[in-house]
Order: structure tokens, then C-alpha cells, then sequence
């Protein structure tokens, strides 16, 4: 009786099931043996790509992968000079225009050429409202875009715009034609672009298959095959690394480094980023509005220990919100020298007593070991820190100047222009939604350094506006945060501070 | 049975959209993704912007209502995030998580079934005080911890097994142990009474009496009755593998429904946490329904009918 | 030599849960350091290691703060949640379920429903939920973890009390106008509980370890303060440069975990219907 209908109801179960063992793949070799050339380049990333399209989102995990897949406008070498790719060469006709010379021998992966005209529309397509990309903010300094001949592009600002070809190196160029063939969807799930590698599948939640483009108008790309996995846990992803089945691993931390030390098959690869580590202090609202809490709290952190005893080195002091291989960095500043006397001096003479300070933080994201021996530092000191964990989001919702919510916290920063504008302005500036002081002086300076193409008009607005930072304290850069890698001994490569990861700058063998 | 099925599936569609609706109120407490998705050095204006392109500065009421017509069109939406239809992205998920759920009830059966019904056999006796500790331990194992011991034993140190990844048939072993081991306790222990109870009722002491083999008074009738709170159990054990193991396919890299939701809730990527959780809330409701079809199976005398008289 | 077994047991695993409930009051008197004073010159120091400050017996953590000390003070957070989350969800899983399956109807189903939406709903989205709207606060852990987990006691309550409510004892306490409070407290509960205590002592595990990955999110005790949970879960990634950080904190839930399992397989046996009448 009931048991016929119960089937009914379990066979599709049933069906599922069997479905589900078909969907298994057939066993990879993942383990391949010691060659000198290598076929099939692993790489661990902490989760996989939002989205393949270079104009859809703006996180590491994407553009790991889809940098290798289209060439940029412009990039970058390992000192943070910009260097020519798309373009060959740039050209200031005035302070708001720039004519860039497009190279003329680079070919998309579908065999059509890449003709200015692509770089016309990828700009336009990028701004245009209809693509909702949130890269919009980056590039709608550019009021107009035209090709001016069959192998320059002229670009107009509205006023100058000292950071646009920092900017252009984010700027992917993609095929116009292909992309207003297929439609923005099938773009999305195969895109096409003029890089050293080519878009083959993309297994969901799995990884990301490419493989090299013969063609490449830059040389020959030095692994047949590169994939890209997504393994969110850190230790995971070391023991890939030791096991063999992936061959460089990104996001280690300092401790998980040492270990690779130890390990004579695999190394550790680093370098400082531009991301600045900061402890931001509000001035408007509640308890840290007291010039002397904040000085308390400037003198009380000891950024050395910090650095030396908790990240170990892999990252650097820092003393002004922009890192050393960034526009806009002074090494003339110090900032405060730890000292805890003078701190518990200036905690009592503000009276703050046993008020309770706040400290934001997303555990999810940033270093808790660092917040906890901040919250230990200054409670040394006498202040009582309450410290308050929320999710990402959360987190940056309470971070907008609107809300008071924010009185300290601990994050980590990156402009993505390796220029003092990309961090300085949008946090500290008044008109930015994050700003936590309000001061005339260092809009002032911001404004005039973003409205200069003079490098040595702009040094000098920026060292005015580390001085404002370093008297009023807003923040406190703590240190420029390094990026470790691990990687396999024979891989050869050297990290970019811009968080780009180039296949082409990779080699395989022992020299 | 007609009757008490369409008005099952009735109530299952309200609950549905129960479902929906807070969990719809929830996620727009908690905020949109324009923040997350813009670059730090975004401007006020850059928000406001995309917020309007993403449609999230609407009135709430037009943005469930517009989200409702969609899912009667059977239409789950786009993700914001990834720009892809979500159905795409959930159904490419489904194989692995059911693969994982069924492999990690198969070692919690496998070895809860046997492990209950021999300490509940065995009751007071040496064996009961030595094996249930044993399954305790897997009980007491937070799955991150055994998990990266596992993947430190069996690959880094023997290399028997992978360490992550979906790649061949090794591949869900160790998370499916690690899994598994959670919840074997759960059932050996649940049998473990059920056994203990209805083996002191007087039918097993009369059939005994008669001379009736144990054999066949044990699975006729002590297994049978004692089954009830297993299949509760195992209905809500199964439904919770369905939805996705978090940890266990964080630790394993494992692509499964479990971490595309905390990465769908963490980016607040609305429309796929949303189709998650309704796949979610449809499996569970079935697997009851299930559940509550097999107590008048196995024992007649709990009529389904009545339920709703 | 059977019965002595028998008589003994229980006692050892009392007195284990005794040692721990004795650990977690006097923990100031009990723990050698300070749980939060972090000294980051000794960081991840094995067991015995000796410093300016004295013995680490069981090591330090990743800040250099002794491990011994943090357990000992975890406890107290660890069984304060676990303990108050089991109860709320007990009795209100317990009482709904009963009240499904012995009314039936439309109360059934109203509440079985409610049950179905609550499971379906991820903890982790109410959490984020919670910590946006109301704030962190280990009362706010507690209901959340009370909200997500009473449903688990419903549905077993609910599928015990229908095999229940049929028996003639409870039909016959109905006809012979029996309160209906007394028939709960007398025919009902008492034979439902066995399942429901063994659920209820799986969950106490659980709930030590969700403490530790919903203060995560921001709910519940924050950082330094500490917990098992949270000992284990950011010792997760030293265990192959730090075994003990998470095996000790371990070992103790392992401990704490079969006691409380233990005693409470005693507690059915004692409770059993059946086994007082014999």
C-alpha cells in the first residue's frame, strides 16, 4: 500500500544519488614527477574568482586569474615603475589630456587584432551604467575617450589627474567585437582576451583551467597549463603545497611561513604590498575626540614588537598610511616612539578614567592575533579596550563617517594605485565617506596633490598631510603588510607589492 | 494518504514562503553588498551609484514583491556578484554536496547502527562501557581540528589520500570520515536506548518464554520500534548534510551547497542565499515528510491520517 | 563485581564534571597566569617551557599566553554556554513537541511548520542578524543558539509523543478527566524522555564548539576572553607547529563531553518508567 508511494517518493532520490557518483571525474595526475619543464602549473588561491569578466568586480582572487587571461593598459615592474604592455608609450599633450600609442602586432585569442577601437570601448564599457561595474569609481575621472588615429588613443580628464595611468594599469582591454557578439553573459562565462593564457573551464567552487596562448604577441608562456584551486583554509593550502598537488600557494601567514622554512621542498616567497595595516582613531565622536587619548594611544602601540614579534618580519614599520614603493611615501617621519610612561601619563591627564573604547575588527579578514596585543598594549597603558569582532560587511558599514559607531579599529588598506592619493584621500579626506577627522589643512593638501601632475609639488602637499596625520591622529599606520607565498623550490618568481601574480614573470628550474 | 499529501504540500508551500519572507527581512538588515563589492578608495558616490544600478535603494516592499513575481516565474535570479544565473551556480553544486551528505551518513550509519544495537544488547556489560567511549571521540572531535589531522596523517604523512579538492572517488573519503564521525555517537546512542526500553517490555520477555528465536524477535519487533527516534534523527542529520557541511568543506575544499552559503552570506550575494536556503528548507521539509510517512510504517498503530483530523 | 561496576561509574563521571564546575568558580585561585597577559617573546613555547614569568605547564598559545591558564578560565565561559543554550532549547523544543503530538490537528501543524522554517533558516545568517541589529552579548549567543536548536527537540518530542498518546494509559487518564497538565507530567514526559536527554547530551558538545565559530561573527564572548571553542579554532592552524594548543582543550571536551554523556545514559536508566516498576 503505502510502500508504493514511498518509492515514488525515494526514487528520485535514489536517481540523484546514482547521478551524483557519475559526476565524479576521472582521477587527474596531480602529482606530477621532477622535470625540468613542467606542464601543468598549480596555483591555491583562498577562493575562486566572482566573476572571469576584467570589468565586473574588483578582488584578488579575480584578478589573479583573469590578468593572465587579458592584458592590461599599462603595467607595472617589480621596483612599481610603470611600464608599457597594451599601449607603448604615453604622451601629456596638456595637464588633463594624454595620448597613449597602442602597440599594433597584439592579437585576441580568437585571431582578430586588437585595434584602438578596443580600447575606446573597454573604457566606455567599463563606465557605462547598464555593466553596473563596481570599478566604475576608478576610471569616471576620465570625461572623454576618443581614437584619434589608427594607433592612438586620446584621454581627457576633466581637471588634472595625477594617479590616471596608475589607474590604467587596472585596466583591462577586452574585444569589442566579440563581447557585442556573444552578449555580456557568454562573456562572462568564456571570455576571450589578447593575454598569455586562454580560458578553457571553470569548474565551480573547484578551480579554473587556462592554458597558454601560442600566439602571444609577448613570448612563449612557460607552462602549458595553469590551474587555479580554490582552498579557503590556510592550512590546507600548506598541505597541498607539501603534498605536491599544487605548486605555488597564496595567503600563508607568518607562522605557517616558518614551517615552510623547514621544509627543504618547498620556499617562501614575499614581499612588502602596498596595503598599510592601520589602527584608525576616531576625532569626532565619543572618548578618542580627546587629542590626548589618541596621543596616548599613538605612544602606547608598539608597532616594532608588532612587526618583529608577531609578524616576523615578513612585514615592515610603517609611519606614514602609503608604503615604501608608493608615490607619496616620506621617510623623514618616525611617528610616535613607544613609550608607555608617557602614554599612562597622558591617559590620566585626560581624565577618560575607565570609559570603555571600542575596537572594530572583522576576525573573518584581518590578524587577531594583532588585535589582541594591541587590546594588551593598552590596557597596559590603563585604557579599558572592549574589542568588537563583526563580519565584513558589517564591518564596513560601521566604518562610514555617518555613523558613530567607529571609535578605534584595526583593518588593513590598499589604494591599488601604489600612489599616497589611493589610501590618504579616501580616508581622511572630508568629502570621503570614511573620513573619521575633519580638517581644512589636510583636505587642502589632498586636494592640491590630486590636482597636480608636478611630482614635486605633490611630495611636498603629501608630506603636509603626513604632518596633519602624525599632530591630529586619526589613524596610525602600523605596518606595510607583506604578502607570503609558498611555493615549490624549482618555481621562480618574484611577488609584485601591487598583488598582481603574472604567469609570465614565472619561470621553472633551479636558476 | 491523498488527501493528507496535498494538504502536506499545501502547508509545505506556506512554510516555503515563510521561509523566504524572513529570511528575505533578515538579509536586508544586514546589509547590501555595494560596499563590499567597491574598492576601498571608493567614493560616497560610487555607493550611491552602483546601489541604484543593483536596485537596493528601492522600497523594501518593491523589492520583495519584484523578488516574489520572480520566484513564481520560477525564475531564482541573478547574482549580483558573480553574474550568473543562480540556478547555474547551485546546481553545480548539488552533485558534490550530495555525494559528501550520503558518504558521511554511510560511516555515521555504518558504524552507529552496529556500535547502538551491540551496547544496547549489551547493556551494563564490559563491551557497552568500552565502545561507547570510542564513539565518543568522534562525537567530542570539533570537525576543523580532525579534519586537518586527518589531511596530516593520511596525506602529508603517508600520502595515501589527497588533501583537498573533488578530484576521483579518494577524494571524499576523509571528509566524509571527518563528517561522519560527527554524528555515528548521535545514532549509536539514540539506538542504544530505544533498544534498552523495548527490550525490557514484557512482549520480548513473553516471546522469549515461548521459545521464539532472539533473531527473530530482535528485527521484528525490538529494531522495529525502536527505529522511531532514529528516523527523526536521521531525517534531520541527513537534511543538515544536505544543506551543506560548512567547516568540512572549508577544511577539505570541498565544492559543496555549505560553503557557497556562508561565501553567499558573507558577500551578502542576496539571490543565492536566498536559493540555497530554499533548497535548503524544500529537502528538509520532504525528508520529514518522509520521516513522519515511515513512523506508520513502521508502526501501524500511529496513524498519519489522524494528524490532521 | 557487575553491580559494583555499575555503582561506581556514575560517580567517576560525576565527580569529572564536579572537577570541571570546580575549575570554572575558582579559576583565579586555580590558574597559575594571568589567561589574557600575552608576552610575544614567548610565543608557541611547548609544554614545561620555563620563562622569566614561571612553568608553562602546558605551553603557551600564539601570543605567548599560557595555555593552562586559558583552559582553566575557558571553562567557564564554555559550560556557561552550553549549559543555558541546552536548557532553553530543551524546554522549548520539548514543550512544543509535546503539545504537536499530543493535540495533533492544526496546532500540529502550525508548530511542525514553524519548526520546518526555523531549521531551514542558517545559523550564521542570524547571527549576522543579531550582531547588526541588537549588538554582540553572551545573552544574545544564548537565544541564538537556543533559536537555532530547539526545533531538533521538537521533532523528537513530537514523533515520541505520537506513539505515546495513543497507549490506553494516557487514553484512559483522558477519559477518567485526568487534568491535562498531570497526564504531561505523569504518562507523557516521563516516556518521552530517554530520547530526549540523549539529544539533549549530544547537543552540550555542539554548543561549546558553535560558542566558538559564532564569537567569530561578533556574538558571544570576545577575544581575550577565552574559551574552549575558541582556543580550538584559532589553534586549528598550529597544530602542526603547536600540537598542544588544540590537543589539550581537546582532551578536556573529550572528557567533559563522555561524562555528560554518561551521566546522562545514567539519568534515562534512572528515569525509565519500566526500570522503576521492576
Amino acid at each position: 500500500m503505502n510502500f508504493k508511494r514511498l518509492l515514488k517518493v525515494l526514487l528520485p532520490l535514489i536517481a540523484l544519488l546514482i547521478l551524483a557518483g557519475c559526476q565524479k571525474k576521472s582521477v587527474e595526475s596531480t602529482t606530477a614527477p621532477v622535470e625540468v619543464t613542467k606542464d601543468v602549473l598549480v596555483i591555491d588561491l583562498v577562493s575562486e574568482p566572482t566573476t572571469l569578466d576584467p570589468h565586473l568586480q574588483w578582488n584578488p582572487s579575480s584578478f589573479y586569474v583573469y590578468r593572465n587571461i587579458f592584458d592590461n593598459l599599462l603595467s607595472r615592474n617589480t621596483d612599481g615603475d610603470i611600464i608599457p604592455k597594451v599601449a607603448e608609450s604615453w604622451d601629456y599633450v596638456s595637464e588633463t589630456v594624454v595620448d597613449l600609442k597602442i602597440r599594433d602586432d597584439i592579437k585576441f585569442q580568437d585571431g582578430t587584432p586588437l585595434t584602438v577601437g578596443d580600447v575606446v570601448y573597454s573604457v566606455h564599457r567599463i563606465l557605462d551604467p547598464e555593466l553596473k561595474s563596481p570599478q566604475a569609481g576608478q576610471f569616471n575621472a576620465i570625461s572623454n575617450v576618443e581614437a584619434i588615429d589608427d594607433s592612438t588613443v586620446r584621454l581627457t580628464t576633466a581637471k588634472p589627474y595625477p594617479v590616471l595611468l596608475a589607474q590604467l594599469v587596472k585596466l583591462s582591454i577586452v574585444p569589442e567585437a566579440y563581447v557585442e557578439k556573444v552578449g555580456y553573459e557568454e562573456f562572462n562565462k568564456n571570455p576571450v582576451g589578447s593575454g598569455p593564457y586562454k580560458f578553457v573551464s571553470w569548474e565551480k567552487g573547484i578551480k579554473v583551467v587556462v592554458e597558454a596562448n601560442e600566439n602571444y604577441w609577448g613570448g612563449t608562456p612557460p607552462f602549458k597549463t595553469v590551474e587555479f584551486l580554490a582552498v579557503p583554509e590556510k592550512s590546507t593550502r600548506l598541505a597541498n603545497l607539501k603534498t605536491g598537488k599544487s605548486d605555488l600557494i597564496t595567503s600563508l601567514d607568518e607562522d605557517l611561513a616558518t614551517e615552510v622554512e623547514n621544509d627543504s621542498k618547498i620556499k617562501v616567497l614575499s614581499v612588502p604590498t602596498e596595503r598599510i595595516a592601520y589602527f584608525r582613531i576616531n576625532t569626532l565622536y565619543g572618548p578618542t575626540a580627546d587629542i590626548k587619548v589618541r596621543q596616548a594611544i599613538a605612544y602606547g602601540i608598539d608597532k616594532k614588537m608588532i612587526v618583529e614579534g608577531l609578524k616576523g618580519g615578513y612585514s615592515k614599520v610603517a609611519n606614514v598610511m602609503v608604503g615604501q614603493t608608493s608615490f607619496g611615501y616620506d621617510p623623514s617621519f618616525e611617528g610616535y616612539p613607544f613609550d608607555p610612561e608617557k602614554a599612562k601619563a597622558l591617559v590620566l591627564e585626560s581624565g577618560i578614567g575607565s570609559t570603555e573604547i571600542e575596537l572594530l575588527t572583522a576576525p573573518s579578514v584581518f590578524d587577531q592575533r594583532v588585535v589582541a596585543a594591541i587590546q594588551q598594549m593598552l590596557s597596559d597603558i590603563g585604557l579599558k579596550v572592549k574589542i568588537v569582532g563583526m563580519d565584513m560587511s558589517t564591518f564596513l558599514q560601521h566604518m562610514q563617517s555617518d555613523d558613530s559607531k567607529d571609535m578605534t579599529s584595526f583593518g588593513r588598506w590598499s589604494g591599488g594605485v601604489q600612489d599616497a592619493d589611493g589610501i590618504m584621500y579616501a580616508m581622511l579626506h572630508s568629502g570621503s565617506q570614511w573620513a573619521n577627522i575633519k580638517s581644512e589643512k589636510l583636505d587642502n593638501a589632498l586636494d592640491g596633490a590630486r590636482t597636480s601632475l608636478d611630482s614635486d609639488v605633490r611630495m611636498e602637499f603629501y608630506s603636509e598631510a603626513h604632518q596633519v596625520v602624525q599632530d591630529e591622529i586619526p589613524v596610525i599606520p602600523l605596518y606595510e603588510v607583506g604578502s607570503i607565498y609558498g611555493a615549490a623550490k624549482e618555481l621562480q618568481w618574484k611577488p609584485m607589492a601591487d598583488e598582481s601574480l603574472f604567469i609570465m614573470d614565472m619561470k621553472w628550474g633551479n636558476s | 494518504m491523498v488527501q493528507f499529501l496535498v494538504k502536506r504540500i499545501f502547508q509545505t508551500l506556506v512554510a516555503l514562503w515563510g521561509v523566504i519572507t524572513l529570511v528575505f527581512i533578515i538579509l536586508h538588515f544586514a546589509g547590501d553588498p555595494t560596499l563590499l563589492m567597491l574598492p576601498e578608495s571608493a567614493t560616497a558616490e560610487d555607493v550611491a551609484r552602483l546601489r541604484s544600478q543593483l536596485g537596493f535603494d528601492r522600497p523594501l516592499i518593491v523589492q520583495y514583491l519584484s523578488y516574489m513575481g520572480q520566484l513564481l516565474r520560477f525564475d531564482l535570479g541573478t547574482s549580483y556578484i558573480q553574474n550568473l544565473p543562480v540556478s547555474e551556480i547551485i546546481a553545480s553544486r548539488i552533485p558534490y554536496t550530495l555525494t559528501l551528505a550520503f558518504a558521511a551518513l554511510l560511516v555515521a550509519i555504518g558504524i552507529g547502527v552496529p556500535v547502538g544495537i551491540i551496547v544496547g544488547l549489551n547493556h551494563g556489560k564490559m563491551i557497552e562501557k568500552i565502545l561507547m567511549p570510542i564513539v565518543l571521540i568522534g562525537q567530542s572531535m570539533p570537525t576543523f581540528w580532525s579534519g586537518i589531522l586527518l589531511i596530516m596523517l593520511f596525506s602529508i604523512r603517508w600520502g595515501v589520500l589527497p588533501s583537498s579538492g573533488a578530484d576521483g572517488a579518494g577524494a571524499v573519503i576523509l571528509p566524509a570520515v571527518s563528517l561522519g564521525a560527527l554524528s555515528m555517537a548521535t545514532f549509536a546512542r539514540i539506538l542504544r536506548t530505544s533498544i534498552i526500553e523495548e527490550m525490557d517490555k514484557p512482549y520480548v520477555r513473553a516471546a522469549r518464554a515461548k521459545g521464539i528465536s532472539f533473531g527473530k524477535v530482535f528485527f521484528r519487533h525490538v529494531f522495529r520500534n525502536s527505529s522511531i527516534p532514529l528516523i527523526t534523527i536521521a531525517a534531520i542529520e541527513l537534511a543538515t548534510l544536505l544543506a551543506g557541511a560548512v567547516i568540512v568543506e572549508t577544511v577539505f575544499a570541498w565544492p559543496g551547497l555549505g560553503q557557497l552559503a556562508v561565501q553567499a552570506i558573507n558577500s551578502r550575494d542576496f539571490s543565492v542565499v536566498q536559493a540555497v536556503v530554499l533548497l535548503g528548507s524544500f529537502v528538509y521539509i520532504i525528508l520529514n515528510l518522509i520521516a513522519d510517512l515511515l513512523y506508520s510504517i513502521v508502526d501501524p498503530r500511529i496513524k498519519i491520517q489522524e494528524k490532521t483530523s | 563485581m557487575k553491580k559494583a561496576s555499575k555503582n561506581i561509574l556514575p560517580y567517576l563521571f560525576a565527580f569529572i564534571i564536579l572537577f570541571f564546575l570546580i575549575a570554572a568558580i575558582f579559576a583565579p585561585l586555580i590558574a597559575p597566569f594571568d589567561p589574557v597577559k600575552q608576552d610575544l617573546m614567548h610565543r608557541l613555547k611547548a609544554p614545561g617551557t620555563v620563562t622569566d614569568a614561571g612553568v608553562h605547564i602546558l605551553g603557551t598559545d600564539e601570543l605567548g599566553r599560557d595555555l593552562l591558564s586559558r583552559i582553566i578560565y575557558g571553562t567557564r565561559i564554555s559550560l556557561l554556554v552550553a549549559f543555558l543554550s541546552v536548557i532553553v532549547s530543551t524546554v522549548t523544543g520539548t514543550w512544543l513537541g509535546m503539545l504537536a503530538g499530543y493535540y495533533k490537528g492544526w496546532v500540529a501543524v502550525l508548530i511542525m511548520r514553524i519548526v520546518d522554517i526555523v531549521l531551514s533558516i542558517p545559523p550564521i545568517l542570524l547571527a549576522i542578524l543579531t550582531v547588526a541589529v541588537v549588538g554582540p552579548g553572551l545573552g544574545n549567543l544564548v537565544f541564538v543558539l537556543g533559536f537555532t536548536r530547539w526545533p531538533r527537540y521538537a521533532r523528537v518530542a513530537y514523533a515520541q509523543t505520537l506513539t505515546v498518546a495513543d497507549k490506553p494509559y494516557v487514553q484512559a487518564a483522558q477519559f477518567t478527566s485526568v487534568s491535562t497538565p498531570l497526564i504531561f507530567r505523569r504518562h507523557i514526559i516521563p516516556n518521552i524522555a530517554a530520547p530526549l536527554i540523549v539529544v539533549m547530551t549530544l547537543e552540550f558538545g555542539l554548543m561549546i564548539l558553535f560558542e566558538a565559530s559564532l564569537s567569530f561573527l561578533g556574538l558571544g564572548v570576545q577575544p581575550p576572553t577565552p574559551s574552549w571553542g575558541a582556543i580550538l579554532s584559532t589553534g586549528r592552524n598550529y597544530l602542526s607547529i603547536a600540537w598542544w594548543i588544540t590537543s589539550f582543550p581537546g582532551f578536556c571536551l573529550f572528557f567533559l563531553v563522555l561524562s555528560v554523556n554518561m551521566i546522562g545514559d545514567f539519568l534515562r536508566d534512572y528515569l525509565d518508567p519500566h526500570s522503576i516498576r521492576r
